[in-house]
């Protein structure tokens, strides 16, 4: 068994990670309670506009924060765009028909990738950002600004996402979508609108998200696209409705898999982590009633 | 429960659907065919003009001429997937192929090149061997860089006589009589990089690659070297794509020590993922150096890394590094690359010079072929290649009647300076510490260093 010093390196980069895991996961449970969509596109269009971020610096020669923003208004276009047209289309099917048909969304955006940033001659490509220059040291790791943002952008995005959808009107206007699109447009509420708004800011954390993992994780199509998948771990475990608690498990999922790292016996099995937890989650508290997703069947 | 027709949602999943078999189909080119330029294509139909140097018209034996006899039929299976795409390699052989059809042909004969791409399907793999044969009715085999396609399909090539000319990944593709690499394969490059930090007395090293099938068999060469040297050698592997760099950085830095060395044997994305992270860690000198096989030699990962990582990096390379190399055969590669190879995507670089090497090896046996070009034949003269300078290896390579084939066991290693990698050591034989490399020369003797 490793000893203390030996795991602290790890804390380090387990926060680090748990970060990585908590933009994507806040980003689809917030859609998640304006819409009532699980968003499984949200890294493959953050890895797309971090491609074309990519291309507007290095090959047009675009200064960095053009191809940043670039990378902001793809994601926020693409999903408001797939929003606004399948959005009222999918709106009365079953939960599980709009998380797949955002799957959809995410092969094809793949495939794009696939062809316009090919890796068949050897390409590797990555997106440095001027914050990670400087940093502080803790232990013998080094820590530089990005991952700092990283881990606060996922605790600004929790608290500012939870004050607005529980207190500003359209917030409680997108919970109330989400739970009766219909008895919500009875009452005067312009639905689309509020849909729209719900899309868009998804699409701008899609954006954030995108440049933020390309740079801490990897300018990789495959890497960032099948991010969500781990994130999505940390959403099972708040079952889709906290974002509190979304944050917190990916913490705790993004400190328990490094902290296996070290431990020789285990290491080979720390992928497993966000799925064993999800499912250890799952399985205690299915105890205290209900599946995940029974009641978005319910809210559908 | 009947299926409802024409309801909006349904629409939308057919549209949806259409979009992502047409993206798919495009994108990931699940199993298709495409063809070389025959003398009625492009290639043919305007005299290559020549570079500054060496013109394209060297690549056949009358310039300017395109060839419009029968057809020789050769083809070959390349893995094309996300993440591992090998394209490049083949369509580069194609450039080479299409050069030879514009200027004369195989004595008048063009080659007509089928490629076959797989997505790490065993069904899918063995089908396109039998397409390949029993419908494109090829004669010869070349280009083939597939992660499986040597473990799948080596017994069928054997039954039926073909002697592959390949880029090697699988053991298969080094330990059977019918296939001959141009390049060292994972394994032996490892052995390489691995060798090289030996050279420069570290106390340890730790051996990392992606948890992919085959990973013992690689794992064996570097375990030979560390051993006959004394040194502890740790064996680790992670699952691509790797998520965690951070931890994959620190674990390796702290198993290596400050004297030891960190030998990587990635694709450059995961590479570069790892030295990147280990850069932001700041990692990079917790070690006495870092190493990595073969796919780390692009100037891509040089460019990526910065400077931190100039004689800091030590990458080995199985062919001439072509910045600095002013051979008529590099200058010819380059030509070809620049009026044919529109189709590679990645240009200068390893992969293209190993399809640029193939296909020199086929047609240069191919013209030594008398009679009709059939199956027997074109691979009697495969197999015949003996001693042949290809320009592009550190040795003279051989196919020849052998057990098991590693023609390419001398290499170079580079280094980044400055967003480019540079020779930091010249040709070296991979040491006959790996037991295959002992028996390879055992059968097969030490060809003659040309570099």
């Amino acid at each position: 068994m490793p000893s203390w010093q030996d795991f602290e390196p790890f804390i380090v980069s387990g926060l680090a990670l748990g970060g990585v895991y908590a933009l994507s996961g806040v980003g689809m449970v917030v859609l998640y309670q304006a819409t009532g969509v699980v968003y499984l596109a949200f890294g493959a269009v953050g890895a797309m506009g971090a491609l074309i971020a990519w291309s507007l610096i290095n090959d047009a020669h675009a200064p960095g924060w053009v191809g940043w923003l670039v990378c902001v208004a793809f994601g926020a276009v693409v999903t408001l765009g797939y929003g606004m047209v399948f959005g009222p289309a999918l709106a009365k099917r079953d939960p599980l028909v709009k998380a797949v048909a955002t799957l959809g969304l995410t092969l094809v955006l793949f495939g794009v990738m696939d062809l316009l940033w090919t890796t068949s001659g050897g390409e590797s490509r990555a997106i440095t950002l001027p914050t990670d220059n400087g940093g502080f040291t803790i232990g013998q790791v080094q820590v530089d600004w990005t991952q700092v943002i990283g881990l606060a952008a996922g605790v600004a995005i929790t608290v500012v996402t939870g004050v607005f959808l529980r207190y500003a009107k359209l917030g409680t206007a997108m919970r109330a979508m989400a739970n009766d699109r219909e008895i919500t447009a009875t009452l005067g509420v312009p639905v689309r609108r509020v849909e729209a708004a719900a899309w868009l800011g998804c699409g701008i954390l899609a954006g954030v998200a995108g440049v933020l993992l390309a740079d801490l994780v990897a300018l990789d199509a495959t890497t960032l696209t099948f991010l969500v998948i781990s994130s999505l771990a940390a959403t099972l475990i708040a079952r889709l409705r906290s974002i509190t608690v979304t944050f917190a498990a990916a913490i705790v999922i993004g400190l328990v898999h490094d902290l296996l790292t070290p431990i020789q016996a285990l290491t080979n099995y720390r992928d497993m982590t966000p799925f064993v937890l999800a499912a250890i989650a799952l399985l205690v508290l299915s105890r205290g009633g209900g599946r995940v997703l029974s009641r978005s069947r319910e809210e559908a | 429960m009947g299926i409802r027709k024409h309801t909006p949602g349904v629409r939308w999943a057919v549209a949806l659907g259409a979009g992502i078999a047409i993206v798919a189909a495009a994108g990931c080119s699940s199993g298709s065919s495409t063809t070389s330029s025959t003398p009625s294509g492009s290639s043919s139909s305007s005299p290559p003009s020549s570079s500054s140097t060496v013109s394209t018209s060297q690549c056949g034996t009358k310039p300017g001429v395109a060839a419009t006899g029968t057809p020789i039929a050769l083809g070959g299976i390349v893995t094309n997937q996300p993440g591992t795409s090998f394209t490049d390699i083949a369509n580069m052989a194609n450039a080479y192929f299409a050069c030879v059809n514009a200027n004369g042909g195989i004595n008048g004969h063009p080659i007509k090149y089928y490629i076959e791409t797989e997505q790490t399907n065993p069904a899918q793999i063995a089908a396109d061997a039998k397409q390949l044969v029993q419908t494109d009715h090829v004669v010869g085999i070349v280009g083939n860089t597939s992660i499986i396609e040597c473990s799948i399909d080596s017994s069928y090539w054997q039954k039926l006589g073909y002697y592959i000319i390949d880029s090697g990944i699988a053991p298969e593709c080094y330990s059977t009589p019918n296939s001959a690499a141009v390049n060292m394969g994972p394994r032996y490059s490892s052995d390489g990089a691995v060798q090289y930090a030996l050279a420069q007395h570290v106390s340890k090293i730790v051996f990392d690659q992606s948890n992919v099938p085959g990973t013992g068999y690689i794992a064996a060469g570097p375990n030979a070297l560390a051993a006959a040297a004394h040194v502890p050698i740790v064996q680790l592997t992670e699952n691509v794509p790797i998520s965690d760099a951070d931890s994959v950085a620190i674990k390796e830095v702290d198993d290596a020590g400050p004297n030891g060395a960190v030998v990587l044997n990635f694709t450059p994305p995961e590479a570069l993922v790892i030295l990147q992270a280990a850069q932001k860690l700041g990692l990079e000198d917790k070690v006495k150096l870092w190493g990595c096989s073969t796919p780390c030699n692009t100037d891509f990962l040089a460019t990526s890394l910065g400077p931190k990582w100039n004689s800091k990096l030590f990458v080995n390379a199985e062919l001439t590094p072509p910045d600095v190399t002013t051979t008529t055969t590099m200058k010819l590669y380059e030509a070809i690359l620049k009026q044919y190879g529109s189709a590679v995507s990645g240009g200068i670089g390893s992969f293209s010079q190993m399809g640029f090497t193939e296909a020199e090896i086929a047609v240069h046996a191919l013209e030594t072929v008398t009679g009709a070009y059939t199956v027997a034949s074109v691979n009697a003269a495969f197999k015949a290649v003996s001693n042949y300078n290809t320009g592009m290896l550190c040795q003279a390579w051989t196919y020849g009647s052998y057990p098991m084939h590693i023609p390419n066991n001398e290499d170079y290693t580079v280094t980044p300076d400055n967003g480019k990698m540079v020779t930091a050591q010249g040709c070296t034989q991979i040491s006959a510490v790996d037991p295959q490399i002992k028996a390879y020369r055992s059968a097969a003797g030490t060809a003659p260093m040309v570099q």
